[in-house]
């Protein structure tokens, strides 16, 4: 494996002379047999990079003639009968600095460089002809091959379409077969909610039973395909794929409000069949295609919040945040653990770590957090943010000119200014000199008072602000809120506003500043505030006076607290005017620039109101990626280029590859791209990976889709098809399914490639479908769970289909599409959030269960116990168990008990007050079925000396309302 | 130890005919899927040993890997990182240089940034008891039993943020997503009462703390295996049946629900799943009365209930004394694993919790009375009553504190390079201490022990290994103690 790099040493023809011989393991003092000890390490060791097909360096180590000939580098590789002048074993050994061999994978032992040597020393002793072949590749990176459709042995007029074949084929031959069709009703039941995730009503149902088309299946099939609720349904299989979420995770699990956005793009990706290959680069590279917010797949997973100045901890959180990106990307799209090359390379699967950190290179320049979402006009958008500042600004300066004089001494109670307030207060006064400024606080609405910026303003024209550290201005503090780089003195007078850059004292409730200027000056305005930016409005100083000195220690005040109105209840806190104080005229002047502002600041409002989306914001020229030691973010080595995985090749015909297939080759050559070096790196990983000759990624998808459908994929490791996952029970299948997304024959006229809902239908529409999901005996014995399809595998649904059939069959189901979601907690805004669940439940909670907010950690409190997936990893299937919690919610909680009052009340409506009619109404709404009389006579004692909404909790706790045969 | 052994192997051998009983019918595709990854490795040095579990079943008693010392564990969780400096740790370095510099701490920037000099403990240390262990004042009635604590002072976290290091202190890892310990050892184990949950999370009066339900979440195992969280305040959610259904419709209801549920059973014979169901309603309802029985505490003598400090005048004491009451109380009925929480996050920096950045002595003068007795008192009635001689008691927090106050606070900084948690009951040694700090209390010198160490420790005393005990997800046998621990023998009895 004398790699690429070899190229670089041109010169070090003969390295014997500067390699440390001492350093050599000896050889191995016994006969070496190349059949049983040689062949196998240079097939496992060598042959992926220097074979017959892949010479890289020029080197083929797969025949003695190609051994002895050598490299470009290196002539001949092994000199026969000196293993310690051969460079092989130099390279092997790692003699050569920075050149160690091979270049992916594992070192050789020790042992195994004694192994080598001794064979040299014997006499590289070859076979004649005798032609090595590498380690075969694990099946899932060898190239898809539609395989033919099989025969079956006894031909079988149950089959629809070549899955069939193939299903029967593999049951053939574990002397099983096909279950006869489902009933009709169980049929469209069970096509409902494995498309939509909703039930039929009684009509749809119905209608479907007395279809006399022959493709009456086949047209419900695309009639539910083609609905929105389609969509809402998948969604949510690949949201948990990618382990989406709408809060941060972690210790404050703070929500992320834009994150909804990348929800209604999946839905909207599925509903429109947008061809697969497209969905990927769109998720990967979405900034560059027009659909920004696909990207928040990048960011779909954890953050740490909880920063902190201490360099290890930032360091590792970057390289988690980093981390989620790789792995789920590997694991989403490719199939592959690739995560697990975090800090070595990959125990199973050909990924050496190297690999792990090409891929971390890609996304090197993502970062978590908001984007303004392009097609809202950049520039414009920012010229009339500027101007609207600019013009609020005017108006603030025109309004302070009415602001009345702060009263010293005794004061006037009828001419009261208006109560302090969080944004900007405004203090006049009579021209004064001053040389300092002490700003002293005695009470706050609560905790160490925080000033974000204090201005004193020159009294003669044009008045300016002598406050500013830009003027000279020296700020200093009774105390300092300890260990914040937000809060600090220097931030007092520094002229940005905002929570970020303000003062906080140490003393709850009390403190003061002092500004000393450089020389003395007349001042006749002070303006402060909390925070400018309107994001806080606690530490407020509420009781404080201000002073101004000359000399040593003549204070004087200027302006205090005493002349306001007190703070508190009644009081407009927004409002820093005091209207009433002023001369008709002046207040309709002041009415005016009063209209004006807020004319300017809903515009401000508006504009700030853009779309933005929780989907990534991006480094235009990311920092260099390091290899990791151990994967320590504190032990770099060297510096990893962006790739993809180098075990998959995507040219025909070759089953490895090395760097050559480098991620930045689709813009390194093209001057005129106008993307930046970021875009380019994850341009070029999303074109690898959609690429029709990518091994895995068609094969992942058509399974995750069969995993869905039948309840289990042909692969039980949804997102592992490496070595250690499980192999296919049908892998002919597989493949052929896996090409027919790709290059689609059956029905091409209808079918695009990488069309999902193409391959859905023809898997929807098989014989395997559509069987009977009831046990058989011999099924049972021979393959209890079903992998073979004897049968349609019955299965509990899942938690948002039994929630969303609840609401369906109460007829309360809103079936609004998109937008924020509604939240299963009560509202909460604490820093580190607390999530309790709502026990008040109104219509706006009454949407699809997709539509509430995602919260990591924290699944719905009713229906979250059904398997939801808490977003902290990746869910690529979920588990179903049974649990008593299901049962107590399912039993007892207050949505069911509204749901089930809401089902009564619908079966009056609609069935009136014969119980016969209510109960029968009962089981078409919630089975889809018709009750037999047994079960109606059941039932009609149980209404009549119970409920009828204590029967409808009891329907929703049936297993034949969550259950799916 | 004897009784245990028999009635251990009595255990295996009923689990066995279970697991015979439900292997030829429907073990659902799980078990399918177990048995085809075990083909692949069991050629693997230490092959996993993957729980036989049945839906039917899911908390039916499951043999250990071996011989184990403890059946039930209960761990005391301290939210916000309590000061090993306060309490357990006496380093008289650290008194003697008191208001001095750290060595080679000048430039030393911890979660909050700069650290100023080092500082004495705020409370004072005496010895205590035969072995005259030297504990805090801070903790008195704690500090009593110091003769029958095992003492780790050589803890070390991954992580200096709370989520990150509760995740890893109750998970095993430091991101989110993993499987609690307490589910791990509800996979593995079950529990012997069928009638309660198997896994308890008892959260602190005053909420819970920062990662909240990842302390008792399942990850990734079946949801079947996660705690069940509820205190002697607010029971579990959902368990009462709703006021306007009277227990006369509740039983015809249950009644009415189990012939609608037979006829489906009736439509499809061998779909055990189905019948798992109908055993959920059964188990949800038994435990709608042990649940509610078990916090009751009318039945508790008026000693008992002063002992911990039910009645007391501090409100918070007394709802964290309940709060203890409970746990004995569980551990009482044989729930497996226990796990009680001290402080709670959302009050904020250090109000509601152990976090002591800024006024430390302040807010551990709160915090220290509400701990204290009924803490002490619930290890104090285990032992009476017998119950520690198969349960197993271990006192942990995320991480510990630093030996310098923060620069311009009074309070002391998070520090994951040493800290100490404490074990008693089943298997450990009594009045021992293992592993060191330096002279300041500052990093692990002696005996270096990590979270992963602890949790070997822990499944070991349960007779598990934790090297075998495994779930395949995601391409990976995972483990409570991802690739690395040792159990720490110096501690076992």
């Amino acid at each position: 494996m004398l790699g690429l790099a070899l190229a670089l040493l041109a010169s070090t023809r003969s390295p014997a002379a500067d390699v440390d011989l001492s350093k050599l393991p000896p050889p191995a003092s016994r006969h070496i047999d190349f059949a049983t000890d040689i062949a196998p390490l240079l097939a496992d060791k060598c042959l992926g990079c220097h074979s017959a097909e892949q010479k890289k360096s020029g080197l083929n180590l797969a025949s003695r003639q190609g051994a002895l000939q050598g490299g470009e580098n290196y002539s001949p590789a092994i000199k026969p009968g000196q293993s310690a002048q051969s460079p092989l074993i130099h390279l092997v050994a790692g003699l050569v600095p920075d050149k160690l061999m091979p270049k992916k994978g594992d070192a050789l032992t020790a042992q195994q460089i004694g192994i080598l040597r001794a064979w040299i020393d014997q006499g590289a002793i070859w076979p004649d002809g005798k032609t090595l072949a590498k380690a075969a590749a694990h099946w899932s990176l060898k190239p898809v091959v539609r395989p033919a459709e099989p025969k079956a042995k006894h031909p079988n007029s149950k089959i629809k379409n070549p899955i069939d074949s193939f299903v029967v084929a593999k049951l053939e031959e574990h002397k099983l077969s096909l279950s006869p069709e489902a009933d009709r009703r169980v049929l469209i039941r069970r096509l409902y909610f494995d498309l939509i995730g909703l039930p039929p009503s009684p009509r749809e149902v119905d209608a479907f039973v007395a279809d006399r088309d022959k493709e009456a299946y086949e047209k419900v099939a695309r009639r539910l395909l083609a609905s929105p609720r389609y969509g809402e349904c998948w969604a949510r299989h690949w949201l948990d794929v990618v382990r989406f979420a709408e809060t941060s995770g972690f210790e404050v699990n703070t929500p992320r409000p834009n994150a909804w956005r990348y929800r209604d793009y999946v839905i909207g990706a599925f509903n429109e069949d947008k061809p697969y290959d497209q969905f990927v680069s769109e998720q990967l590279a979405g900034d560059t295609l027009g659909a920004d917010e696909a990207t928040g797949f990048l960011v779909g997973g954890a953050s740490d919040l909880v920063k902190s100045p201490d360099p290890v901890l930032t360091s590792n959180q970057r390289a988690d945040e980093l981390h989620d990106m790789v792995g789920t990307t590997g694991s989403a799209f490719l199939g592959l653990t690739v995560g697990c090359a975090r800090c070595h390379d990959h125990k199973f699967d050909p990924i050496p770590q190297t690999d792990y950190y090409a891929l971390k290179a890609v996304f090197a320049g993502v970062r978590h957090g908001d984007r303004r979402l392009t097609g809202t006009n950049t520039q414009s958008w920012d010229q009339e943010v500027k101007d609207q500042r600019q013009k609020l600004a005017e108006v603030e300066d025109a309004l302070v000119e009415f602001e009345p004089l702060a009263q010293i001494g005794s004061v006037d109670t009828n001419r009261l200014r208006v109560p302090v307030n969080a944004r900007l207060n405004i203090e006049r006064f009579a021209p004064v000199a001053a040389r300092r400024l002490r700003f002293t606080i005695a009470k706050t609405t609560g905790a160490e008072p925080c000033i974000d910026e204090l201005e004193a303003f020159s009294a003669a024209a044009p008045s300016r602000n002598v406050a500013l550290a830009s003027a000279g201005t020296k700020a200093t503090a009774s105390g300092v809120y300890p260990n914040s780089e937000l809060h600090r003195i220097e931030h007092l007078n520094d002229g940005q506003y905002g929570n970020p850059h303000s003062w906080i004292s140490n003393e709850a409730g009390q403190g003061w500043v002092e500004l000393e200027f450089p020389e003395t000056v007349t001042i006749n305005k002070i303006i402060w505030g909390r925070d400018r930016e309107q994001q806080y409005t606690d530490r407020l100083a509420v009781d404080y006076r201000i002073e101004v000195c000359v000399e040593s220690n003549d204070w004087k005040m200027v302006a205090s607290s005493a002349d306001r109105q007190p703070f508190g209840a009644g009081t407009n806190a927004t409002e820093a005017f005091s209207l009433a104080l002023l001369s008709p005229a002046d207040g309709d002047r002041v009415r005016r620039l009063l209209a004006e502002r807020t004319q300017h600041e809903t515009r401000l409002k508006e504009l700030a109101d853009v779309p933005m989306a929780y989907a990534g914001q991006f480094d235009a020229q990311p920092e260099p990626t390091y290899r990791l030691y151990r994967g320590d973010p504190m032990l770099p080595r060297e510096i990893v280029a962006p790739g993809t995985l180098t075990a998959i090749s995507l040219k025909a015909g070759s089953e490895s590859a090395g760097a050559d297939d480098s991620c930045t080759d689709c813009c390194a050559s093209n001057s005129a791209c106008s993307l930046s070096l970021e875009q380019q790196r994850r341009v070029a990983l999303a074109k690898w990976i959609a690429a029709p000759a990518n091994p895995l990624t068609a094969r992942v998808l058509v399974n995750r889709l069969w995993l869905y459908h039948f309840g289990e994929g042909l692969v039980s490791t949804p997102s592992d098809f490496g070595v250690n996952g499980a192999t296919p029970t049908h892998p002919e299948l597989l493949d052929w399914l896996a090409d027919e997304l790709v290059n689609p024959k059956c029905d091409p006229a209808a079918a695009h490639p990488w069309s999902i809902k193409h391959l859905q239908f023809l898997m929807v529409t098989s014989a395997a479908y559509r069987q009977s999901g009831n046990s058989r005996k011999e099924g049972l014995i021979g393959d209890a769970s079903s992998r073979y399809l004897w049968r349609f595998p019955p299965r509990r649904l899942d938690a948002e289909a039994i929630r969303d059939a609840t609401l369906a069959v109460s007829g309360k189901l809103d079936l609004r599409m998109g937008g924020p979601g509604y939240s299963f907690f009560e509202p909460n805004d604490n820093y580190v959030r607390i999530y309790n669940p709502k026990q008040n439940y109104g219509s706006e909670d009454w949407r699809r269960t997709i539509y509430g907010t995602i919260v990591r950690q924290r699944p719905d409190g009713v229906f979250g116990a059904f398997d939801c997936p808490d977003a902290g990893q990746i869910a690529p299937k979920r588990a179903r168990s049974t649990t008593p919690l299901q049962a107590l919610n399912l039993a007892n909680s207050r949505f069911i008990m509204q749901q089930a009052g809401f089902f009564a009340q619908r079966l009056e409506r609609e069935a009136g007050h014969d119980v016969d009619a209510q109960v029968r109404r009962a089981f078409t709404l919630a089975f889809q079925r018709q009750a037999d009389p047994v079960e109606v006579a059941a039932a009609e004692k149980f209404v009549r000396e119970q409920s009828l909404k204590v029967f409808c909790r009891e329907l929703f706790n049936c297993n034949e309302f969550v259950y799916l045969f | 130890m004897k009784d245990h052994t028999l009635s251990h192997a009595g255990r295996w051998l009923l689990n066995r005919r279970d697991f015979l009983r439900f292997g030829g019918s429907g073990l659902s595709s799980i078990a399918l899927a177990m048995l085809l990854a075990d083909e692949r490795l069991l050629a693997a040095a230490k092959p996993p040993i993957r729980p036989q579990w049945s839906p039917e079943h899911p908390y039916a008693p499951r043999p250990p890997h071996f011989v184990p010392r403890a059946k039930q564990v209960l761990v005391i969780f301290c939210a916000g990182a309590c000061s090993h400096l306060e309490t357990w740790d006496y380093k008289p370095e650290l008194i003697k240089r008191n208001g001095q510099p750290m060595p080679g701490g000048d430039k030393l920037i911890t979660f909050q940034g700069e650290n100023g000099n080092l500082t004495a403990p705020l409370w004072d240390f005496k010895p205590r008891g035969q072995t005259g262990k030297m504990i805090s004042e801070m903790l008195p009635n704690l500090a009593e039993l110091a003769d029958d604590l095992c003492f780790v002072h050589s803890m070390t976290a991954k992580s200096n943020t709370h989520g990150p290091a509760e995740n890893q202190m109750s998970t095993g890892f430091t991101l989110d997503g993993f499987p609690s310990m307490g589910s791990w050892v509800n996979y593995a184990l079950g529990t012997v009462n069928q009638d309660m949950p198997a896994f308890v999370a008892i959260p602190d009066p005053r909420g819970v703390p920062q990662v909240g339900p990842n302390h008792w979440s399942s990850g990734f195992l079946p949801a079947v295996f996660q705690g069940t969280a509820f205190n002697a305040d607010t029971p579990i959610p959902n368990l009462a049946t709703p006021r306007e259904i009277s227990p006369a419709t509740e039983q015809s209801s249950r009644d009415f629900l189990k012939f609608l549920n037979q006829r489906h059973l009736e439509r499809h014979p061998g779909d055990t799943d189905l019948s798992a169901r109908i055993a959920s309603y059964e188990l949800a309802a038994k435990m709608q009365i042990s649940a509610s029985e078990v916090v009751d505490f009318s039945g508790e003598s008026k000693p008992t209930l002063e002992l911990y400090g039910v009645n007391d005048s501090n409100a918070l004491k007394a709802r964290f004394a309940k709060n203890c009451l409970l746990a004995r109380r569980l551990i009482e009925r044989g729930v497996r694993f226990v796990q009680l929480f001290n402080g709670a996050y959302a009050m904020g920096e250090g109000v509601g919790n152990w976090d002591g950045h800024k006024t430390l002595k302040k807010q551990y003068s709160v915090h220290a009375p509400i701990l204290d007795q009924p803490c002490a008192a619930l290890i104090k009635d285990l032992k009476a009553r017998g119950l520690l001689e198969e349960t197993l008691v271990v006192w942990v927090t995320e991480f510990g504190r630093m030996p310098t106050f923060q620069k311009g606070a009074d309070g002391r900084d998070h520090n994951p390079h040493g800290f100490t948690v404490w074990l008693t009951g089943a298997g450990v040694k009594h009045g021992f201490s293992y592993g060191a700090t330096d002279e300041f209390g500052h990093k692990a010198v002696e005996n270096e022990a990590t979270i992963y160490d602890l949790h070997a420790t822990i499944l070991h005393l349960l007779g598990l290994d934790h090297e075998r005990l495994t779930f395949y997800h995601n391409g990976i046998e995972r483990r409570l103690t991802d690739v690395h621990g040792e159990v720490l023998t110096g501690i076992l009895a």
